[in-house]
């Protein structure tokens, strides 16, 4: 290493050659993902986000919920995420094509979310959501500052919180979701991967030895 | 470098020393405020762990921006700062000349900060950008590669301008950290922030530039301390050294393929988890040869020393456990929890941290021309640094077990698995306490010491100064 430039440039080598291999490759196998187009629904998948919803990734993002929720479903066979209700499918790259900043997350302190808008037996509704940001829960912090508290003049805002309890503000005041909330709550109930992508579906089975010499019979 | 070796203490000072004191000790000064307040956000981001309702009423103390703030203050303000300046003096001392451009070095530190500041700030308020290692707002980015060039300058000018044709190990690795973190951020930004890339192939590029943070940037920075520091307190050449630069390209050659180990099994395709295992055993090679020419630090003594062998222990370790977790079978129970935040603790504090306390603990009395001021507040820092870093690893590896553990079983719900992990998520707190104190007594001790080296040093040579000023070049 006695020759400096050489030196240098092999440095410099060596990490265009692992940008080019990991960031580049993969930009030129998922960078042209298109949009799947279902010719029995006339319709193609995934659907671009609302405006308020992509609006919301951006609080969803800036507030750093990805600290501990994840926005992806690994497969059946791994993990637990398909029996905990997450997902019936696995994600696979197409769900995120049209997200600005795809928030898939590293840490699962909280539940995974990125189909929270489809679960089942039933998605949590924006009352309930927009309840537990306000007033959060012995898990979950509260996030007070997306909501303004208003005196009530004339009729109730139709953004205002439906609480009760010992949450419930006074009589002549309400709760009301600010614009930031709004699209919070918009985002999270639009995170949808019910459409199952040819690619998201489970390989099938290899056959079984004994199968395939009784087909050929 | 080939001075008679001389008994007398402060002949071990030079004029290269003397000559880069200001500059050296404003970048130190630096890093060890960064590191201060990177220890009280980490502590309040640990307490919210288990009592999420702590602070969060207020939007710019929410854990998201917390935890990316602690890191953030972290890697660019403590290990940045820290690191150049050992890197710098490193690169001065094999070099055989005073460093050259240090008015650019002050300069660039200025901007530098200001640029990490203006950067906190912008997270505070709502620009992180979501990606792991690199939460700062990108209108501060352009401004941190111009300040990190500035300041890098004067070690690829001492390299370059050595006296001596034959280059060692530790100038390798620290021109390799100094000239690449530059290209580094400058290509993870252009392709996450400025013209993004499209879905998931930006958490692959996040992926790529966080590991590229480790292996081309912090973990160089602190071997360049290691191969120059070891050999000269120990006074012993390093053994196996002709293996030193298959372990140097190892790392920077295969280091970086290593970024996609956390997105196995996630929405991305699956040679990107795969060639991350290849790499991290390929990577082994690095680790092992690292391990062999360092070896001689587990012989000698005294505070510096400790702190390496601390820092190599954790160094090793980190490499083994990044393999070990990047296997499907292990991350079923390991991913998403808190065993990646205790992996990142041994990476970043066991090994990177380690090793630039060791430099420092061995630098400054030569920097400055005096001892420490204060021995205890030396051992006590070292003792309860290390403490903190043992406990806050263990806490989290036992509540990642748990909660690994527990989420598989999906009846399991998040209360439940809250409740099990509180306790060893209160025993973090406690450790990010233990270790926000124990720099606390560094910050005074190095105040203390830095303060005052205008005075002429202290007849008494002081008990630090007491390791062999023998030759530098052989041993290192």
């Amino acid at each position: 290493m006695k020759n400096g430039p050489l030196f240098l440039f092999g440095l410099f080598l060596s990490v265009v050659i692992t940008w080019s291999g990991v960031v580049l490759g993969s930009h030129l196998q998922l960078g042209g993902l298109a949009p799947f187009y279902d010719e029995t629904e006339s319709q193609a998948y995934p659907q671009r986000p609302l405006g308020t919803a992509a609006r919301g990734q951006l609080v969803y993002a800036d507030l750093g919920c990805a600290a501990c929720h994840t926005q992806q479903v690994r497969r059946p066979d791994f993990g637990s995420d398909q029996a905990r209700g997450w997902g019936e499918r696995q994600s696979v790259a197409r769900d995120y094509i049209f997200q600005a900043r795809p928030q898939i997350g590293a840490s699962r302190f909280g539940p995974d979310l990125a189909n929270l808008g489809a679960r089942k037996p039933a998605a949590p509704t924006a009352d309930a959501l927009y309840e537990l940001l306000y007033a959060g829960s012995p898990t979950h912090p509260a996030y007070p500052f997306l909501f303004a508290s208003d005196r009530v003049v004339g009729e109730r805002s139709a953004h205002a919180l439906k609480l009760s309890g010992a949450k419930a503000p006074p009589a002549n005041r309400e709760v009301v979701a600010t614009e930031r909330a709004q699209t919070l709550v918009a985002y999270l109930l639009n995170l949808n991967t019910g459409y199952d992508y040819p690619e998201s579906r489970p390989l099938p089975a290899p056959a079984k030895p004994a199968a395939k010499e009784e087909a050929k019979k | 470098m080939t001075t008679l070796p001389t008994h007398a203490a402060p002949a071990e000072v030079t004029v290269i020393d003397t000559h880069a004191r200001w500059p050296l000790l404003i970048l130190l000064t630096a890093a060890i405020k960064w590191l201060i307040l990177s220890g009280m956000l980490a502590l309040i981001s640990a307490i919210q762990l288990h009592s999420p309702a702590f602070l969060s009423d207020c939007a710019w103390l929410t854990h998201g921006r917390m935890a990316a703030l602690s890191e953030t203050a972290f890697v660019y303000g403590w290990a940045a700062n820290a690191g150049l300046a050992i890197a710098l003096w490193i690169l001065g001392r094999l070099g055989g000349h005073p460093l050259r451009a240090l008015n650019w070095v002050v300069v660039g530190t200025i901007f530098w900060n200001l640029g990490i500041a203006a950067g906190m700030v912008g997270i505070a308020t709502g620009d992180m950008t979501s990606f792991a290692l690199l939460q700062l707002p990108r209108y501060v980015q352009p401004l941190l590669v111009f300040a990190y060039a500035a300041i890098a300058i004067s070690g690829v000018l001492a390299w370059s301008g050595r006296r001596r044709a034959v280059a060692y190990a530790s100038q390798w690795y620290a021109v390799a950290a100094l000239f690449l973190f530059p290209w580094l951020i400058t290509a993870a930004q252009s392709v996450l922030l400025w013209t993004p890339v499209r879905g998931v192939v930006q958490a692959i590029g996040a992926g790529w530039y966080a590991q590229g943070v480790l292996a081309l940037w912090l973990f160089p920075l602190a071997l360049a301390a290691a191969y120059y520091v070891i050999p000269k307190v120990t006074g012993r050449a390093l053994p196996s050294y002709e293996a030193a630069p298959l372990g140097f390209w190892t790392l920077i050659v295969v280091g970086t393929w290593t970024g996609g180990r956390q997105l196995v099994g996630g929405p991305v395709p699956a040679w990107i988890p795969t060639i991350a295992v290849v790499g991290g055993a390929l990577l082994l090679f690095h680790f092992v040869i690292c391990a062999i020419n360092l070896q001689p630090v587990f012989t000698g003594r005294g505070t510096a020393l400790r702190f390496f062998r601390f820092g190599l222990v954790a160094y090793v370790l980190a490499g083994v456990l990044a393999l070990l977790t990047s296997f499907r079978g292990v991350a079923l129970h390991t991913q998403f929890t808190f065993v990646d935040a205790a992996l990142n603790q041994v990476s970043l504090y066991g090994a990177v941290s380690m090793m630039f306390f060791g430099a420092i603990t061995y630098l400054v009395p030569r920097l400055t021309g005096r001892a420490w001021a204060s021995p205890a507040l030396l051992a006590g820092h070292a003792a309860l640094v290390k403490l903190g870093v043992l406990i806050s690893v263990g806490a989290l590896v036992v509540a990642g077990l748990t909660q690994g553990g527990l989420l598989l079983d999906a009846k399991v719900t998040f209360p439940e698995i809250f409740d099990q992990v509180s306790v060893a998520l209160l025993i973090n707190t406690a450790a990010q306490f233990v270790l926000l104190g124990a720099n606390l007594l560094l910050l005074v001790n190095f105040a203390r010491t830095a303060c005052v080296c205008g005075e002429p040093v202290p007849a008494a040579a002081p008990d630090l100064f007491r390791q062999p000023a023998t030759v530098e070049a052989p041993a290192s």
